[in-house]
């Protein structure tokens, strides 16, 4: 994975952030994704434009870590979005 | 001072969550701020007069009160502010209204996805390339039948040929595609040739269902309504033809009965308004119910409404009448405030 590439949501993804986190909604499939607030975090994030490393950095920056858990973990969330269509380099 | 992620999460495993859901009603529409989708019928008139129409449309049947030009820019210009995603515009005939380009380019310039439901006469190639222009989401096109004679018998006084034209010119225009089918006695056999005739004009995505008792097709119905064992061969075809296209086109179907269909929506609102071209809101297109007005209310009051109105009695009581007299669809048209 390319950790200095923008990343962005997909064409038919759109973002909206609710009090309980926030929803991604594919409107090809019409298949909504519920997030919850450490989720809808990372992604007004990716939406101001982060790549993975600048999220990272701006995680930290924001929340505590303990040893490697965020980068570990948000990588994780961007990856399962990028599996699913949701999230592009 | 800093927040530990994951503790403020609640938990020390992973709790990044992303949890899918089927459709918008999954999220749960009373967590919401605002509805998902805002799937607007803009005018009641339209130039063919369709066998199966649920919504009695044709030529001259434009409602005396539809929304005015301040009315309409008023309620997208609130959908838009609540950061609606996703619209959709139907009829009648969409493009058929005075301002439908108007409509497109407002609704596109600030960023939510459209899709237009049409039967596609009026896509010509100028049209086309002007959506593409604007960046509408998809197209959908009606297209009941794969040959002229089961179409034209179904659409009165639409073409099959002209229909085909217009998909061909969204193609052109590289505009998204999508196909609806609506099963009748007398088409459910071409369903097979319909998905193949739809994958090669392009499309994306191709939707069928059963076709619903009300509107037109209450005073057809004899001549419409496919037998079950229509139905039963109708959506075989349709399982082997998802299949077949699985990764090249969406091939989607719902094989409930609208009952089914009911009684799961009590419990699992869809965050979704339906909204008719005078600007009342209904709570689904298959319930008399209407929620809100557009013409006197904000859509955030509409929405707070849609909320708890699902969990009016009235609701669950006309549901479950449609369990012994299942013709009470027909009354649809006949507007219950609640």
């Amino acid at each position: 994975m390319d950790a200095d590439r923008a990343m962005k949501l997909a064409k038919w993804v759109k973002f909206r952030e609710e009090k309980f986190g926030g929803v991604l909604f594919e409107t090809r499939s019409e298949k909504v994704f519920a997030l919850n607030p450490t989720a809808a975090a990372i992604m007004r994030e990716i939406g101001a434009g982060c790549d993975q490393a600048a999220l990272v950095a701006r995680l930290k920056e924001r929340f505590s870590d303990r040893g490697e858990t965020l980068e570990r973990e948000s990588l994780a969330f961007t990856a399962n979005l990028k599996e699913r269509g949701l999230l592009e380099d | 001072m800093k927040t530990d992620l994951l503790s403020a999460a609640g938990g020390g495993t992973a709790e990044i969550s992303v949890n899918p859901a089927t459709t918008p009603a999954a999220t749960g529409a009373g967590d919401l701020a605002a509805p998902l989708y805002i799937a607007w019928q803009v005018t009641n008139e339209c130039n063919l007069a369709c066998l199966h129409c649920i919504e009695e449309s044709g030529p001259g049947k434009a409602f005396r009160d539809e929304l005015s030009r301040p009315q309409i820019f008023e309620f997208l210009n609130q959908a838009m502010d609540q950061q609606v995603p996703y619209l959709s515009f139907s009829g009648g005939e969409p493009t058929l209204h005075p301002l439908f380009f108007e409509m497109v380019e407002y609704v596109c310039a600030r960023n939510a996805q459209l899709k237009i439901e049409t039967n596609g006469h009026g896509l010509t190639l100028e049209h086309c390339l002007r959506l593409k222009s604007l960046g509408v989401k998809a197209v959908q096109v009606s297209l009941d039948g794969a040959s002229r004679e089961t179409f034209n018998r179904m659409r009165v006084r639409g073409d099959f040929d002209r229909a085909l034209e217009g998909i061909r010119n969204l193609g052109t225009a590289g505009v998204p595609i999508e196909i609806n089918y609506s099963p009748t006695l007398f088409n459910t056999h071409e369903i097979g040739r319909a998905v193949d005739l739809a994958y090669e004009l392009g499309a994306g995505s191709f939707y069928t269902g059963r076709t619903m008792y009300t509107g037109n097709a209450v005073k057809t119905w004899h001549r419409l309504v496919p037998t079950e064992a229509q139905y039963e061969a109708f959506f075989e075809v349709l399982h082997a033809k998802s299949a077949e296209y699985r990764g090249r086109m969406r091939v989607h179907f719902h094989e409930m009965g609208l009952l089914e269909e009911l009684r799961y929506r009590l419990h699992h609102p869809a965050a979704l308004l339906i909204v008719l071209p005078n600007g009342l809101v209904k709570l689904i297109n298959a319930l008399p119910f209407v929620c809100g007005d557009l013409r006197t209310q904000s859509l955030e009051e509409i929405w707070a409404k849609f909320q708890c109105a699902w969990q009016d009695p009235r609701v669950a009581q006309f549901v479950e009448d449609l369990a012994n007299d299942p013709a009470r669809t027909s009354v649809l048209h006949q507007w219950v405030y609640l």
